[in-house]
């Protein structure tokens, strides 16, 4: 009896909430004035003038630096009331919120923010409406200089079905990330080798390095298919996630089921050899934070590299080893680079925004010209940095204030006094002669095969991961983890990926 | 003999007891000496109960840089524990009360509602929109501990210290007229007094352990508490070690030096540990002043 | 005790028999800011069960979104070994971490209750409390120094005694100890706490009347002491018995880094949904999970209430 009668109070209680949250949501969209100003902007120029002031709220992950706070509060704020007359408030969040967490709290109760996004949080978001179309404002004089700065093919990336969801930011050598081995060069040339060219070269520095320094860790990380590519198969391999490849020299749309290639049986082999050896420590199977902070300490040997590694990394470990350098090298590569697209990641805003073109404009501001750049990216010049007679930059301060990594222009970018000038002269050549992927653009739409997915996440983590970075031995591990992928359902889900990839495939290959 | 064989007991007692503190006190005293290891030695050699190293560099960076914003969040986190501890202390009190209140029909009822929210949740997308939306409890300092005032797992525990009151007491009370409140209030909270000074304890430790209220409804710097601090240092790490990162790319996120992992820890349990015990007197004093009073 | 206190237990003993029962009405009052406290809290966002049995998007909202059924559960139960398994972890582990903590806090607590010396007995506590403040990130770290295969101390301990080292990041069964005990270290100093009390509160008369009667100090224990505990350790027992699908994900995370050899018994259910619906962003299967965990332990919890009612009428929940 009484049990009863808590039920009735519970469920009634609920009902009350029920009617209160789907006012919410109905109500949620009316709340807002609808943005009038925008269809009368579209021919507004850039100045500020017939602009009505606006209020918007850019969330960034990290931790907010004290520079960034002063900054931010100061002459960010001066400069885009100036330009697009609205007021920006910066809202940092600690990074397990991205793509999860808070951030999709924030948008599903129809906060009016923008942040950064990766192609597959989108691909869920815009599927249950958390995005704002911002297609609209792409063509108009809210995204003009951005449409420059930005390579076009970046822009396709975060399109889904026609329209844009995302403004991509960042223009950066961006080819063949995680294909080059990061070496120390100067323990290589320690140990008397010049260069690194294969596999067999590689493992050689670690012996000789091993040797002389044995509390030295070999790669400081677990997953090496991409920098092993070119040892294991003649494809040119490009992986659209952890279970699907395409080969980039074939001209098809053939999708590769990784695991059940034999590559991967090449791939896991050598990695069981590194494993055995302690090229990779026993602890990278625990901790794998341990060995990017090893790296960061110097007490690795090499680590996947990209274009920008060797000056971005190198500031980080010189500060333990004074003396460490960095060099990118390719094993035994005669296959041209790969290049997803060279943006760093792309702004989103919520749906519910009240004013998406402004937020659009302040996305165009971050990369209009050089001045504006500095400013968002070093500070205020002669306090925050300096500049040489030959465009080299000095920071006087280590605080982070917009992410550089997040803005990283190749027409903007600068470079510190310490990186050497045939490095520089490297990096911007680095994408020459890369061919841009040919599923750039192609973005998974996975709700026919959501369970399957999600199972086969789990049976990646458990059976898989440790297979492909040596834990476990293939030969008496990989049945076992094959059949489970396979009653996870994984052949449905490549014949889902296989069906959408081809007719993605046929519409926009020449 | 019986004395010869107590004194051994007693002495093996002290022994246990003795030893399980230290293996508690142990690996504070490995974050106090990490806290004060140069980052360099630390990283190399692990870690070890005397620094490596000895140096306040940590420290004087850490104050250097963010002195104001940590001194902030420990008055946040003092005020948010002294005025949660004391509201839901009496919260929770007067509805174990009424849960252990004999011959009361709807005990039962309220110990199932209570207990019924200990099993389900909603989930945090309609906590969220509610508290948010409706309550508007985002960016104040009430959000930061209204939303705890009844733990249904310490109002039992509360319940329970009540329980052990010989229902005598209540019974003669009731004849002498004092009603439900006059009970309450002068006979039940001194006579649980144990279990009101464990439970404020708990209670204080709930909330200034407390990252999550802060993390969901406080966006404004100025309302951080010193564990939010800490946690936003930690989420670098897991964020990390769960392999998500890997989705943009060339995103450096660096993970926090081993030093300053061990300063923050330091900068959070020191001064709750060594002030409780003198703390606990006064919290639990003021409690049964404010509530005789009122 | 106050004063008034006193003199109302005496007079309590005089009129004994007399009975008479007021109006209930200030028990309402009493009750009503937990109440709404629970409401507000706890009641109202349960509306977001719905949820579960929905396929949430932003336009429909809780309400006008499209019905999805039992599809949410779909990826959990049918890949049914693995969801067998992760409740036998979780299961497994609860019941180890509830019996070892019962046992640790309870021992300490009688152990306390027996000292003399009141400084000794202050910063003891104070001391086992410190484990509760460090975060799992923490102690994982420093249990990683202590069991690292190459460098760890018990390693160097096992070599210096001539024993083989031992790779515990390997071996998900020796795990489970390291488990056990990493739970004990953090929660027997924070379990003792609440047994203490009890002890404290108790009328010291009945340990004099049967030291009169020559009990040693062990029989005090085991025939005083102890019976004094059941009810609490009973209340104990059963509110955590409502959690025992219940798994604490940040301790996985913190203390194996969700290593995969050791997941055989480290999958506890929250894992297995981190590992899968909530890496894959599909948060609507990840509160599917979250209600089969509650109507589980509902169903426990209902179930030890009628045991313990047999037990003791006083000692049930509800």
């Amino acid at each position: 009896m009484v049990k009863t009668r808590v039920w009735l109070g519970s469920a009634l209680s609920a009902m009350l909430l029920l009617s209160a949250c789907s006012n919410n949501n109905g109500g949620s969209a009316g709340e807002q004035t609808a943005p009038e100003e925008t269809a009368a902007n579209g021919s507004n120029e850039s100045a500020p003038e017939g602009l009505k002031p606006a209020k918007l709220k850019i969330v960034l992950y990290g931790e907010e630096s004290n520079r960034m706070k002063e900054l931010s509060k100061a002459e960010f704020n001066d400069i885009i009331k100036k330009e697009i007359n609205a007021e920006v408030e910066f809202q940092f969040l600690p990074w397990t919120e991205y793509g999860g967490g808070k951030t999709d709290l924030m948008l599903s109760t129809g906060e009016d923010f923008a942040t950064y996004t990766d192609t597959n949080y989108m691909v869920k978001s815009v599927a249950k409406g958390l995005y704002a179309d911002l297609t609209p404002y792409m063509d108009g004089a809210a995204a003009a200089d951005t449409k420059n700065t930005v390579d076009e093919a970046s822009f396709k990336a975060f399109q889904l079905g026609g329209k844009q969801y995302a403004v991509p930011v960042g223009n950066k050598p961006n080819s063949a990330e995680f294909y080059s081995v990061l070496a120390r060069q100067d323990l290589l040339e320690e140990v008397g080798m010049s260069a690194i060219t294969s596999l067999a070269e590689l493992e050689q520095f670690y012996d000789k390095v091993h040797e002389k320094h044995p509390d030295l860790v070999g790669y400081a990380a677990t997953d090496a298919r991409r920098l092993l590519m070119y040892e294991y198969t003649d494809k040119n391999l490009y992986w659209l996630n952890d279970f699907l490849a395409v080969d980039e020299a074939a001209k098809d749309d053939q999708i590769i089921s990784w695991f059940e290639s034999e590559e991967f049986k090449a791939y896991a082999e050598i990695m069981r050899g590194w494993y055995s050896k302690g090229i990779i420590p026993k602890y990278a199977a625990t901790n794998s934070p341990q060995l990017q902070s090893d790296w960061n300490s110097g007490k690795a040997m090499f680590w996947a590299g990209t274009a920008a590694r060797p000056f971005e990394g190198a500031a980080a470990i010189t500060q333990a080893v004074p003396t460490a350098k960095l060099t990118n090298y390719f094993l035994s590569k005669d296959l041209p680079n790969i290049s997803r697209g060279t943006y760093s990641t792309a702004w989103f805003v919520s749906a519910n925004a009240a004013d998406p073109e402004r937020y659009v404009m302040f996305f165009n501001l971050l990369q209009k010209n050089q001045e504006l750049y500095d400013l968002f990216a070093y500070g205020l010049k002669d306090t925050d940095y300096t500049i040489d007679e030959n465009g080299r930059l000095t920071r006087n301060t280590t605080d982070e204030l917009i992410p550089d990594w997040l803005l990283m222009n190749k027409n903007f970018m600068r470079f510190d006094k310490s990186v050497p000038d045939d490095f520089i002269a490297q990096y911007k050549s680095w994408d020459d002669g890369a061919i841009i992927s040919k599923a750039a653009g192609f973005n998974f739409d996975n709700t026919p095969v959501k369970n399957e997915e999600t199972k086969m996440n789990g049976v990646f983590s458990e059976f898989l991961a440790p297979i492909a970075s040596g834990f476990l031995d293939y030969e008496s591990n990989f049945p076992k983890a094959l059949e489970k992928l396979k009653t996870a359902g994984l052949d449905k889900y490549i014949a889902e990926y296989q069906k959408q990839f081809s007719e993605w495939y046929k519409a926009n290959q020449p | 003999m019986p004395n010869q064989e107590n004194r051994t007991l007693i002495a093996f007692f002290y022994l246990c007891i003795g030893v399980f503190a230290l293996i508690c006190l142990a690996p504070f005293v490995l974050a106090v000496s990490g806290s004060l290891s140069t980052e360099s030695r630390l990283a190399a050699e692990g870690y070890s109960f005397l620094p490596r190293g000895f140096t306040l560099e940590t420290y004087t960076f850490m104050f250097g840089s963010k002195a104001e914003q940590i001194l902030r969040a420990y008055m946040t986190s003092v005020i948010v524990t002294v005025l949660g501890t004391v509201c839901a202390v009496l919260v929770t009190t007067a509805f174990a009360y009424v849960i252990t209140a004999k011959g009361f029909r709807f005990r039962n009822s309220f110990a199932f509602l209570a207990y019924f929210t200990m099993l389900f949740s909603g989930g945090t997308l309609p906590w969220y929109i509610l508290c948010t939306k409706y309550y508007h409890l985002d960016d104040t300092l009430a959000g930061l501990f209204v939303p705890y005032l009844m733990n249904v797992f310490l109002m039992y525990l509360q319940a329970n210290y009540f329980k052990s009151i010989p229902h005598e007491v209540i019974e003669s009370a009731q004849m002498d007229g004092a009603g439900h409140f006059r009970i309450f209030f002068r006979i039940m909270l001194p006579l649980g007094q144990v279990g009101l000074v464990t439970i404020s304890l708990f209670y204080a430790l709930q909330f200034w352990n407390d990252f999550y209220l802060p993390l969901m409804l406080v966006s404004d710097e100025k309302l951080y508490t010193i564990q939010y601090m800490m946690y936003y240092m930690m989420a670098n790490i897991q964020y990390l070690a769960s392999g998500t990162n890997a989705q943009i790319s060339g995103v450096t996120i660096a993970p926090p030096l081993e030093s300053a992992k061990m300063a923050m820890t330091c900068l959070t349990v020191l001064p709750i540990a060594v002030l409780y015990p003198f703390l606990q007197r006064y919290f639990v004093r003021g409690i049964i002043v404010g509530s005789v009073k009122g | 005790m106050s004063e008034e206190a006193l003199r109302l237990e005496r007079t309590a003993r005089r009129k004994r028999r007399f009975n008479t029962l007021r109006s209930d009405y200030p028990l309402f009052l009493l009750a009503l800011p937990g109440v709404i406290v629970l409401i507000l809290f706890a009641y109202l966002p349960m509306s977001g069960l719905i949820l579960v049995f929905k396929n949430y998007n932003y336009n429909g909202g809780i309400f006008g979104s499209p019905w999805a059924g039992f599809d949410n559960f779909d990826f959990f139960f049918s890949s049914l070994d693995s969801a067998i398994r992760a409740t036998r972890n979780t299961v497994m582990l609860n019941v180890l971490y509830m019996l070892t903590g019962t046992f640790f806090s309870v021992a300490i607590a009688i152990i306390l209750n027996e000292l003399r010396s009141k400084g000794f007995i202050k910063v003891t506590q104070s001391v086992m409390f410190f484990p509760h403040f460090i975060s799992w990130i923490v102690i994982g770290a420093i249990l990683f120094s202590l069991l690292d295969f190459d460098k760890g101390l018990v390693n160097r301990l096992l070599e210096w005694t001539g024993l083989a080292p031992v790779d515990w990041y390997a071996h998900p069964w020796l795990f489970v100890i390291v488990l056990v005990l990493a739970n004990i270290w953090k929660s027997a100093g924070y379990g003792a706490i609440i047994y203490y009390a009890v002890l404290q509160g108790i009328d010291t008369s009945y340990y004099e009347a049967a030291r009169i009667d020559g009990a040693s100090r062990m029989q005090l224990i085991t025939r005083i002491t102890l019976p004094l505990l059941i009810p609490s350790i009973i209340l104990l027992t059963l509110l955590s018995i409502g959690g025992m699908l219940k798994g604490d994900l940040s301790m996985i995370m913190g203390v194996t880094f969700l290593n995969p050899l050791l997941l055989p018994t480290t999958d506890i259910i929250d894992v297995y949904v981190y590992r899968t619906a909530i890496r894959s962003g599909e948060f609507g299967f990840a509160s599917a999970i979250t209600l089969y965990q509650s109507v589980f332990g509902l169903v426990l919890v209902l179930i030890a209430n009628k045991l313990a009612g047999w037990y003791d009428k006083e000692s049930k929940l509800f």
